[in-house]
């Protein structure tokens, strides 16, 4: 499974992507939205795309409009350490899956093979 | 009048709640960093007892993290608590340039923040006696207009001139224009109910504190 990570919190982005990696999971991970666009431009695939909802300049679920765009294939699992209402119902509009920060590993890993099932470590 | 009062308070409650939503979030991204990290340190335990080699450097760099991230934590809790005690004391003297240092960390944790200085033009103390709450709850608007009209990276200095031995002046010399406006009606109605004039013209904004409020407005600035 080849995963697309996009978080500006770096140090959060990093140490998840070690521990994703540890367990058989390709991760590459940015911490701005238009160098993740600019990795799919360039012809980069991945099968899940794991976006903070909050981000300086574009958010998640800008970010996840115009990925969707440039590949139709890729599955989107949102991420946010707000825990409002609003941000709830918009995350859960644009995509099926919502982990809320602090997140659990397997939490994820679980999400990961519901949005991907056909995709094994 | 009433209208005008009860809608000030809404205000206020409003402000207060937008600060404490972006300090949770800064808290529980901190918290989501120490979770990542200690589960990495656990992973890293397991590959241990598994007979794997595992780096001291790699331990080491990442207990400092959590260290780091614990320290930002209580960064951001002593920033909590002095904005949630700025309510204790309806009027308070208050030196403006520490106020507008706590509302530069607190816009801080906004995602579209920018970055801000506050520049002293005078060697002097500035001391004003007011309400604190409300002066940052307009310097919070002013700074939050800048920052969403600026985008990402917009970076502004905050001066703090005496204009006379009455007034001290907090200017934002280059204000970014776009759709946000700032001072807008209910902006106005917290300035003057603490006797502070705004004035903005291309680009520049100036909030005139008077030294002391008046003492007819000591009495009615009460908030909660």
């Amino acid at each position: 499974m080849k995963i697309l990570l996009v978080d500006d919190e770096k140090k959060f982005a990093s140490m998840l992507a070690k521990r994703l990696e540890l367990r058989g999971i390709k991760v590459d991970y940015f911490f701005e939205a238009t160098n993740a666009i600019q990795e799919v431009e360039n012809g980069k695939k991945y099968d899940v795309a794991i976006l903070d909802v909050k981000m300086p300049g574009m958010g998640g679920i800008e970010l996840r409009r115009k990925l969707s765009r440039m590949d139709s294939d890729l599955k989107f699992i949102f991420l946010t350490g707000h825990g409002s209402n609003v941000d709830y119902k918009t995350g859960v509009s644009e995509a099926s899956y919502y982990l809320p920060k602090p997140l659990k590993i397997n939490d994820l890993i679980e999400t990961l093979y519901l949005v991907a099932p056909e995709k094994t470590t | 009048m009433k209208q005008s009062t009860d809608l000030l308070k809404y205000e206020s409650l409003a402000f207060f709640g937008k600060v404490n939503a972006s300090i949770s979030h800064e808290l529980k991204n901190i918290m989501a960093i120490i979770s990542e990290t200690a589960g990495l340190l656990g992973d890293m335990a397991d590959m241990a007892s598994t007979g794997n080699p595992v780096s001291p450097e790699a331990l080491k760099t990442y207990t400092g993290s959590v260290i780091e991230e614990i320290q930002r934590g209580f960064t951001t809790i002593r920033q909590m608590n002095r904005f949630s005690h700025s309510v204790d004391t309806p009027i308070a003297e208050i030196n403006l340039t520490e106020l507008i240092e706590l509302v530069i960390n607190l816009t801080g944790y906004l995602s579209f923040s920018g970055k801000a200085h506050v520049h002293n033009c005078d060697a002097g103390k500035p001391l004003v006696k007011t309400c604190p709450f409300i002066l940052q709850s307009l310097v919070y608007q002013a700074l939050v207009t800048h920052y969403k009209n600026g985008g990402p990276g917009i970076e502004t200095t905050i001066s703090v001139c005496s204009q006379d031995q009455n007034i001290w002046r907090i200017i934002f010399s280059e204000m970014s224009q776009g759709n946000q406006i700032f001072p807008d009606d209910i902006s106005q109605e917290m300035a003057k109910s603490i006797d502070v004039k705004i004035v903005s013209n291309a680009g520049r904004l100036e909030l005139d504190v008077p030294v002391s409020i008046k003492g007819a407005h000591s009495q009615e600035v009460g908030l909660f």
